[in-house]
């Protein structure tokens, strides 16, 4: 029979052991630092919590009122464990003050669920012992305990998730260390001490949900200390493999009485270990090469982003001496020369564009690109990219329609800059590639979504063109054949910008010369 | 007549915008670096300093940080003027209180020279 109060023991010596340790280690790397000393007092919650439950069911009925008291120390002690957990968050992402009224409410709501827990008997009204397990008489309040937890839980998710696209590469990688963490204490938790007690009735397991904060607090404080981090796949891996490795062992030498059969174990342990290493070794291949290729982008992010600095001042430098010449600060343009002149200028300009779009590439691929939401009428923005481009259209002798809607359409939260330029490569697109009748857009409302249509009597598109459109450096046939401008980019760039904004743009097209139909749709929100 | 100056260390370009405004009736003066540029500021009390961001030594985010903590010259008007757009740059150059921060492939000079008038009209 194996002795469950004596592995408890051992259980609860190894994490305080375990604790201290890592409170040390993390405290000492760097004393003054807010993240470190969250965690450090996190730590001496979790010692705390662990120890005075476990106090609370050795000490057996016959101290009823002591046990009851280490019990509510350990509960009065588990709230203020989320919110600090919380706070470690906030401090892990540097985002205090953005989150100063979320940060004040956390507080609020932990510190005073610890004292009603702890001075009242609105969540704990009682304990009592069942087959010698200590079982708590819940209050009325329980409910008002768990929602208040799972606000705490919420509240803690909820940055980590909203700023994890923000991060570098190795930022996320503590994220993900810390989230691996709180994910098994979560699930703990919510298994041994939530779901097994109060809807089973099982009371027994109640001690690995405590325990599971551990966990947590190892792998948050591995994150912090440790400055290059293995990938998380490669440890959860390992984690697993060992744990496997561990329980068919303990199978082999304690639950397997018969000699044959323990060989037999024995050998289906070694085969398994074996097999282990190799999926490991394959694991860790798999990282290092996935390493490689972002390196690789990164590099080449970087490149762009230099190079197109570089590139932007000699044509800052033609830009504005064309103008000037062009404008008549040297002398009046003679016929013969306004022309070429001018030539050098939109070629000039087109070189701007590409390496605009060259930038832009960069930085929505190297995941920079933000988004400067405000909400805003699109009516205006189709508004404002046709008086840009009226000029253009009519010294190609073609119409370009606004049907203004009928009535007002509810303004969008959306980045004005970058859904600009989407309606501007559009409609530009459409005038560059029509060359009889116009463009014409409209705006529609659907299934709270705006849609802007875009249609023009151009060239039209065939399907097998339709569908790579929008993908980089890639343009309609009709595009490729007659006109030589523009690299593919734009369109791409419209995707990726439209995206962003959990938007959706593709193009229709009976067929070449019949005209595409562009649609660009965005949430109303 | 309003005194601007120029901080920039491509010198053609120092040469373009200088003809440009100085046609429009500006005094222009200029300097190539953030430090030189404070000694500037002190000494000409320019109405408006057009400042490139990235410059030798020490950036334009530099000069600016030293602006605004030095309470004689913290009030001039800055108009931050560069081809390097990194979004983090932005936001601390507009932190630091510039009133605009242009990309130069954007504008010709003419169009600088409206920009300028328009901001120093507006005080």
């Amino acid at each position: 029979m194996i002795d469950f109060s004596f592995i408890n023991e051992v259980l609860v010596l190894l994490i305080d052991f375990i604790g201290i340790w890592l409170a040390i280690l993390v405290y000492q790397q760097n004393p003054k630092g807010k993240l470190n000393k969250v965690f450090a007092f996190m730590t001496v919650l979790m010692l705390f919590w662990v120890n005075f439950a476990y106090f609370a069911r050795i000490i057996g009925r016959d101290q009823i009122y002591l046990a009851e008291l280490f019990l509510r120390i350990a509960w009065f002690v588990t709230p203020l464990f989320f919110t600090l957990l919380y706070l470690l968050v906030i401090y892990l992402l540097e985002k205090e003050k953005e989150y100063q009224f979320l940060s004040n409410t956390v507080l609020f709501s932990g510190v005073g669920m610890a004292l009603i827990t702890n001075f009242t008997n609105f969540i704990i009204k009682g304990i009592k012992f069942i087959d010698g397990n200590l079982a708590i008489i819940y209050g009325f309040g329980m409910w008002f305990f768990l929602g208040i937890g799972f606000f705490l839980i919420c509240a803690t998710l909820y940055p980590l998730f909203k700023e994890y696209s923000k991060f570098s590469q190795k930022e996320k990688r503590k994220i993900e260390y810390f989230l691996v963490g709180i994910f098994i204490f979560y699930l703990s938790n919510t298994i041994f001490n939530i779901i097994l007690p109060s809807i089973f009735g099982i009371v027994r397991f109640y001690y690995l949900g405590d325990y599971s904060a551990i966990f947590l607090l190892g792998f948050t404080a591995y994150a912090i200390v440790k400055q290059e981090l293995f990938g998380i796949k490669i440890v959860l891996t390992t984690l697993l493999v060992s744990l496997i490795a561990i329980l068919l062992l303990l199978d082999a030498i304690v639950f397997t009485p018969q000699p044959w059969l323990q060989i037999l174990k024995g050998f289906i342990f070694v085969i398994f270990l074996y097999f282990g290493y190799l999926l490991i070794k394959s694991v860790l291949l798999e990282i290092e090469r996935r390493e490689e290729i972002e390196r690789i982008s990164r590099a080449k992010s970087e490149f762009i982003s230099i190079a197109s600095h570089q590139l932007r001042t000699p044509l800052t430098v033609v830009k504005g001496y064309i103008s000037m010449v062009l404008e008549g600060t040297y002398g009046k343009l003679g016929g013969k020369v306004k022309r070429p002149m001018e030539n050098v200028y939109k070629s000039n300009e087109r070189l701007i564009r590409l390496v605009n779009d060259l930038l832009s590439i960069s930085r929505i691929e190297a995941g920079k690109m933000e988004l400067k939401l405000e909400k805003i009428s699109l009516g205006e923005i189709i508004k404002s990219v046709i008086d840009e481009l009226k000029i253009k259209a009519r010294k190609k002798n073609i119409y370009l329609k606004w049907e203004r809607p009928k009535k007002a359409l509810p303004k969008i939260l959306i980045d004005r800059d970058k859904i600009r330029q989407v309606i501007l490569n559009v409609i530009d697109n459409g005038i560059r590639y029509t060359n009889d009748g116009g463009v014409t857009i409209r705006l529609k409302v659907k299934n709270g979504r705006l849609t802007t249509v875009i249609s023009d009597t151009g060239g039209g598109m065939a399907k097998h063109e339709l569908s790579k459109l929008f993908e980089s450096f890639s343009r309609g046939l009709t595009g490729s054949r007659l006109y030589t401008e523009g690299a593919g980019l734009g369109l791409y760039i419209a995707r990726r910008f439209v995206e962003m904004h959990k938007g959706k743009i593709w193009a229709e097209s009976k067929g070449s010369g019949k005209g595409s139909t562009f649609y660009i749709e965005l949430p109303i929100k | 007549m309003k005194k601007i100056l120029i901080i920039e260390d491509e010198k053609i370009l120092v040469d373009m915008y200088r003809e440009k405004l100085s046609q429009a009736g500006f005094e222009v003066i200029s300097v190539f670096e953030s430090e030189q540029a404070l000694v500037l500021v002190k000494k000409e009390k320019p109405d408006l300093v057009l400042l490139d961001i990235l410059l030798p030594r020490e950036n334009g985010i530099f000069f600016l940080e030293q602006l605004r903590k030095d309470p004689k010259i913290a009030s001039v008007l800055v108009v931050a003027f560069s081809n390097y757009d990194d979004p983090e740059t932005k936001k601390r150059a507009f932190e630091l209180e510039v009133k605009d921060y242009l990309i130069k492939t954007d504008y010709t000079p003419r169009e600088i020279v409206a920009k300028i008038k328009q901001l120093l009209s507006k005080g």
